[in-house]
């Protein structure tokens, strides 16, 4: 009898002790927020973003976790539809960081939904790894203290992309932008235009409202205005598609790129055949050998669809967050904030180890500078023409 | 700037954007003529319009006639699924017909992305050439979309004007119960009109997206338009889409060329406030 009750002791010191290294061993959630525009003519850059992120969790999930200290966290990721709109960054950012308690935030992409997040993100000091062109996204009173910028913007890649282009071809003289009347448009056209005017062009400009299908009228002008080269901006990767279709329909016959992006591979799928010979800003190359594995799990998990170019971007992005986190020891804002700050030289993902940049043009070195490509579609495929890495100032 | 090639081209622009306008409004009039339903899920009908010509012609490459007919009518025969459950009981309901279906327009639209993801797909087109006359640039898959315009408009006028249902239908349309006690089965004229609504946004939805491009958000620019359109023409009214439809694509067209895009939207979107202002019931409407 005594024995038996020993017995029954020893058994439940035993089973609460393993559940006790159980409860010790299970991995913490660990909530990142992620804002991308899953609706409208973002919608590839938006599953870019969420896929990406994915993949880098995934990839730490495989390994048991994300181990920070003597800790281990589960990262989960909780998305929100932008919607590419400033209205739509916003809410989505309100709700993560009230409602869901999110400290980190990947994304947004769009110009209009980092700057509708960014008033939200910096009163809570959440960190925020985005992208969007607009110089007030790093250039702003605050200096943007939690907000970094993942992906060179026309700033970094701009002036290069032009000079090659005038390099290449010495005849062009007038240049056509087309953009979206908002705060893409209206920030990335004015400023890619005094580049092209520092480099002799001839600009001619228009914007259109965000939404519109038929371009078809604006390219009439801009064929009147007898241009050499038509930039497509700070255009969505559907626009692109659709602009370039309907310019080569309406007969336009002179060069089209664009100097932002980038949607090489959604442009391809709209377009067609008439998206020969375009151009255009890329930051991935996937038939680097670097890339195998990635690809693979991207197959095996999301299928066979087209793999946006910004999605290595993104994964790097998100392994940067990690990795952030494990060299500041914890989860506190503040300290992976700094950490992340001195994360150059580290090579999480596919494009290259971190440097940051921007110091001059936006008062804060939180632009992240990687290597960029300018490719061109040769029979339906994507072929690079130059690869430049970016000035660091 | 102005030339004469730049207005012919203009009014080529002008003619086939005006032929896909008219194509998106019609059935989204004819079941608010009928039925008093505000059709706001017309969108989502569109898009599965594209979806059905993208894998009848896209995907298992079945001569065009056969694709874009056969695809209209299957998403006709499958909206009746949803005229039974859904469509059915906001009948003369006005109000109550815009919540519900906007309801199911976004449970049409995201079950769309759940199935089909949601990158931009295209369609590949049924004539690819450009056609040169003169000064003048004709993309060849805008002349499918006028030629299949001009064939429903008059396929349908014949319908209403010179059948049986037709006749059962514009009296329906008038009252009804009148029309009930003139041995006319209201259930049966109903269903016959959702089903050529449908009919008609699933073909607008097949060209449109053929034209442009397919993603299961494509619907929300076609209800756009196709409420400007009968706004315009007058809710209800037939000969008032046709109208809208080809004042809207022309004034977009001549606008945007000649004076630029923001120009166009503002004195497009100007004259539709200022005629709702001074005739709410549109061009060719019929006040209630």
């Amino acid at each position: 009898m005594f024995s038996t009750r020993i017995l029954r002791h020893v058994l439940f010191l035993l089973m609460f002790t393993a559940l006790g290294i159980a409860r010790a061993q299970a991995p913490e959630e660990l909530k990142i927020g992620v804002i991308a525009p899953l609706s409208g003519g973002g919608t590839a850059w938006g599953l870019a973003l969420q896929r990406g992120a994915q993949l880098a969790v995934d990839e730490v999930m495989a390994k048991g976790g994300l181990k920070i200290g003597d800790k281990v966290y589960a990262p989960k990721l909780v998305v929100f539809d932008s919607q590419y709109t400033a209205a739509g960054g916003r809410v989505a950012a309100e709700r993560l960081i009230s409602v869901e308690k999110v400290k980190f935030i990947i994304g947004p992409i769009g110009s209009p939904e980092v700057l509708g997040a960014l008033p939200v993100t910096m009163k809570s000091e959440t960190l925020m790894l985005s992208n969007g062109f607009a110089v007030p996204i790093l250039k702003n009173p605050e200096n943007s203290p939690y907000n970094f910028r993942v992906l060179n913007t026309s700033v970094e890649f701009g002036p290069a992309m032009v000079k090659w282009y005038r390099e290449n071809y010495p005849k062009s003289k007038k240049v056509a932008m087309i953009g979206p009347n908002d705060s893409v448009g209206q920030m990335v056209v004015p400023q890619m235009a005094e580049v092209y005017k520092s480099q002799g062009f001839e600009v001619w400009s228009e914007l259109y409202e965000r939404g519109s299908k038929e371009f078809t009228p604006i390219l009439l002008r801009m064929i009147a205005q007898k241009v050499d080269l038509f930039d497509l901006a700070g255009n969505a990767p559907s626009e692109v598609g659709l602009m370039i279709r309907q310019a080569r329909q309406s007969g336009f016959k002179g060069h089209i790129w664009q100097a932002g992006g980038p949607a090489v591979d959604e442009a391809i799928a709209i377009a067609g055949k008439l998206s020969e010979g375009y151009m255009s800003f890329n930051v991935f190359d996937f038939d680097n050998p670097k890339a195998a594995n990635f690809v693979k799990a991207y197959r095996a998990k999301y299928g066979t669809g087209i793999i946006n170019a910004q999605t290595p971007i993104w994964h790097n992005a998100t392994h940067m967050l990690f990795e952030s986190m494990r060299r500041s020891g914890g989860t506190d804002v503040k300290a992976v904030r700094n950490s992340l700050e001195k994360l150059d030289g580290y090579e999480g993902g596919l494009v290259g180890p971190v440097s940051w940049g921007g110091l001059a043009e936006y008062g804060v070195n939180h632009q992240l500078l990687h290597e960029f490509l300018i490719v061109e579609v040769r029979d339906g495929k994507i072929m690079t023409r130059a690869t430049i890495t970016p000035v660091k100032r | 700037m102005f030339s004469m090639a730049m207005f012919g081209q203009a009014l080529v622009n002008g003619v086939s954007l005006s032929a896909i306008y008219v194509l998106i409004a019609l059935g989204f009039t004819l079941l608010f003529g009928i039925m008093r339903v505000v059709n706001f899920a017309h969108g989502a009908f569109a898009m599965l319009g594209g979806y059905a010509l993208f894998f009848a012609y896209g995907q298992y490459q079945l001569p065009y006639a056969v694709a874009i007919i056969g695809s209209a009518l299957l998403v006709a025969s499958a909206g009746l699924i949803f005229e039974y459950f859904v469509v059915r009981w906001f009948y003369h309901k006005m109000f109550q017909s815009m919540i519900g279906l906007m309801g199911l327009n976004m449970a049409m639209v995201f079950t769309g992305v759940i199935v089909w993801d949601a990158h931009e797909r295209s369609i590949p087109a049924a004539a690819s050439e450009v056609l040169f006359v003169g000064d003048l640039v004709i993309p060849a898959d805008r002349v499918v979309v006028l030629a299949v315009a001009i064939v429903v408009l008059f396929l349908f006028w014949m319908f209403i004007s010179k059948t049986k249902y037709g006749l059962a239908m514009r009296a329906a349309s008038q009252d009804v119960e009148i029309a009930g006690t003139q041995g006319i089965n209201a259930r049966r004229i109903y269903q016959v009109a959702f089903f050529i609504a449908i009919f008609m946004t699933a073909l607008a939805g097949s060209l449109y997206t053929q034209v442009y491009a397919l993603s299961p958000f494509v619907g929300e620019r076609i209800l756009m338009v196709a409420f400007v359109v009968v706004i315009l023409g007058g809710m209800g009214s037939i000969p008032g889409a046709a109208l809208g439809g080809i004042l809207l694509g022309l004034s977009e067209s001549f606008l945007s060329t000649f004076f630029g895009a923001a120009v166009s939207t503002f004195v497009t979107f100007g004259a539709v406030i200022l005629l709702l202002v001074v005739r709410p019931w549109g061009i060719l409407g019929e006040p209630e």
